[in-house]
């Protein structure tokens, strides 16, 4: 029998409430729905910038995460654990998947990276657009070692702490990975801002 | 520095922008959630409805209000297994401390709490231990189980009579024979074997064997040469020795560092000197990972030298 609630996810401090984990613990689809609107483009993102644009392997992982999120979810009681987890669920889904070949390593597509940039942004400017579209792709080069903490931290305000708990690693690991990945995605964007100003 | 944010770094505003997730993804995740629903049968007279309702309330009722034995569910997937001296021949629980027993022609399905759940193979014997909210453990006597979990890690534990199963967060096979020993085999995530003190970790794509009275063996990929994993066997179990080890390093790849890794702590100084060159010569010792430190075996040094080459395991 579904419960007619109106469920909302506070995204300003990412906490998920009791009331929603109990609601999907009970199998109250509207509770999982709210959970799902509230983290669906994060994850779908993080994702999609992993796989290097590819939507399909993106959409599969989104959809595994979600899946498994809901099997799992009676352990949680609510709090700022739910994301850090949920976040776990998310490096560890990327990997297995990349690991077991379902989406074999393909050279990264420019073009396909240039069109996310330019999404809903049809008043920037083409040169803008074409940057950010080669920015993606030199995250895109990193190693996923480093290419994970990396986009974590930019689409989530996830501390030390908790990124090593959804990377599986110490926190002197995340800051040496963050440290490295922002050093080579500096050397790469300083060599693309000298071209785009050279134009 | 727990709770510290880290630096943004150099990726400026919108330049990653957040893509709205397709709204296929939904329909395909609804599409799994109601894959088991049986259909409304039609033609059924009202009252008939009505009085089944009724007394289905009244059982739910019933059922909710007294006590319950910590128990799971238990499914029937082929022939007919039994819990305790019951037939399976639907679905029904098992209880902590009774038996689940398999036949040449039947297989069952065990839910493991709400974190996942364990297939159980012809001709296996599976005893419920402990279905605690922190704690959800089955022993295995015999048989063959395929387990697949979603929860955080070290919640679920299998107990063979020769290592403990101990769930990072995965889905794995597990085999025991008569004489207690098994095989490990993991299929996604991590599994930690541990017996005695002693502890083996399995990632996706590894296995490893356990022998009653030695407790795990060294786990290795289950696509290293013949020669590799024979070698390997004999060094765990048969006391393969010097000899062993020097066929373990000569056919090592780059992802079977995973093996040597574990062998460091299970050498003597000299056959450990060894087992790290050879190391070396598959993947450069990482910044920070100190040659000395890792021969004495320091802990710390192990771990993030592991972190390290995990990601080519």
């Amino acid at each position: 029998m579904r419960r007619l609630m109106n469920w909302q996810v506070n995204q300003s401090d990412r906490q998920v409430s009791a009331g929603i984990i109990e609601g999907c613990r009970q199998g109250d689809r509207a509770a999982f729905h709210a959970l799902y609107q509230a983290y669906k483009d994060k994850v779908y993102s993080i994702s999609l910038y992993f796989f290097q644009g590819d939507a399909a392997a993106a959409s599969d992982a989104t959809q595994q995460v979600f899946l498994k999120l809901l099997t799992g979810i009676g352990q949680f009681r609510g709090g700022s654990e739910f994301s850090t987890w949920l976040y776990r669920m998310v490096v560890n889904t990327c990997l297995d998947n990349a690991k077991a070949g379902r989406r074999r390593a393909r050279p990264t597509d420019d073009a396909v990276l240039q069109r996310i940039a330019s999404q809903g942004s049809a008043e920037e400017e083409l040169a803008r657009a074409e940057i950010a579209g080669k920015v993606q792709a030199a995250l895109s080069s990193l190693p996923p070692k480093f290419r994970l903490p990396v986009l974590l931290r930019y689409f989530d305000d996830l501390s030390y702490g908790e990124m090593a708990e959804a990377l599986n690693c110490s926190m002197g690991t995340v800051a040496s990975r963050l440290h490295q990945g922002h050093k080579m995605l500096a050397e790469k964007l300083a060599k693309l801002r000298g071209v785009a100003a050279g134009r | 520095m727990r709770d510290d944010k880290p630096p943004l770094g150099p990726i400026e505003s919108g330049q990653l922008p957040l893509v709205k997730a397709p709204d296929s993804i939904w329909s395909s995740i609804l599409a799994s959630l109601d894959e088991d629903r049986a259909p409304v049968r039609r033609g059924t007279h009202w009252w008939v409805l009505a009085a089944a309702f009724s007394l289905a309330s009244a059982v739910v009722l019933w059922l909710t209000i007294r006590p319950k034995p910590p128990s799971w569910e238990v499914s029937r997937l082929d022939g007919a297994p039994s819990v305790g001296s019951r037939r399976l021949t639907d679905s029904g629980r098992i209880a902590v401390g009774e038996w689940l027993q398999t036949d040449a022609s039947s297989r069952a399905r065990i839910g493991i709490g709400e974190i996942g759940s364990v297939e159980v193979e012809p001709n296996s014997r599976v005893r419920l231990l402990a279905a605690k909210p922190n704690e959800h453990r089955l022993a295995l006597d015999r048989g063959e189980i395929s387990a697949v979990v979603t929860a955080p890690p070290r919640l679920f534990f299998v107990d063979t009579p020769a290592s403990t199963a101990v769930d990072l967060g995965c889905a794995y096979k597990m085999k025991t024979d008569e004489s207690g020993s098994g095989l490990l085999s993991v299929t996604a995530g991590w599994v930690a074997l541990e017996w005695k003190g002693r502890e083996s970790l399995v990632p996706a794509g590894a296995s490893c064997r356990t022998r009653q009275g030695d407790g795990p063996g060294t786990p290795y990929f289950a696509d290293a040469s013949e020669a590799f994993r024979d070698a390997l066997a004999a060094f765990d179990f048969q006391k393969g020795g010097s000899d062993s080890l020097r066929v373990v390093r000569g056919e090592a790849r780059v992802r079977d560092t995973l093996t040597l890794w574990h062998l460091l702590s299970r050498v003597g100084r000299d056959e450990r000197v060894r087992l790290l060159d050879r190391m070396v010569e598959l993947m450069p010792l990482p910044q920070g990972v100190s040659r000395e430190k890792a021969l004495d075996l320091d802990a710390d040094t192990l771990g993030r030298w592991r972190q390290e080459l995990a990601w080519k395991w």
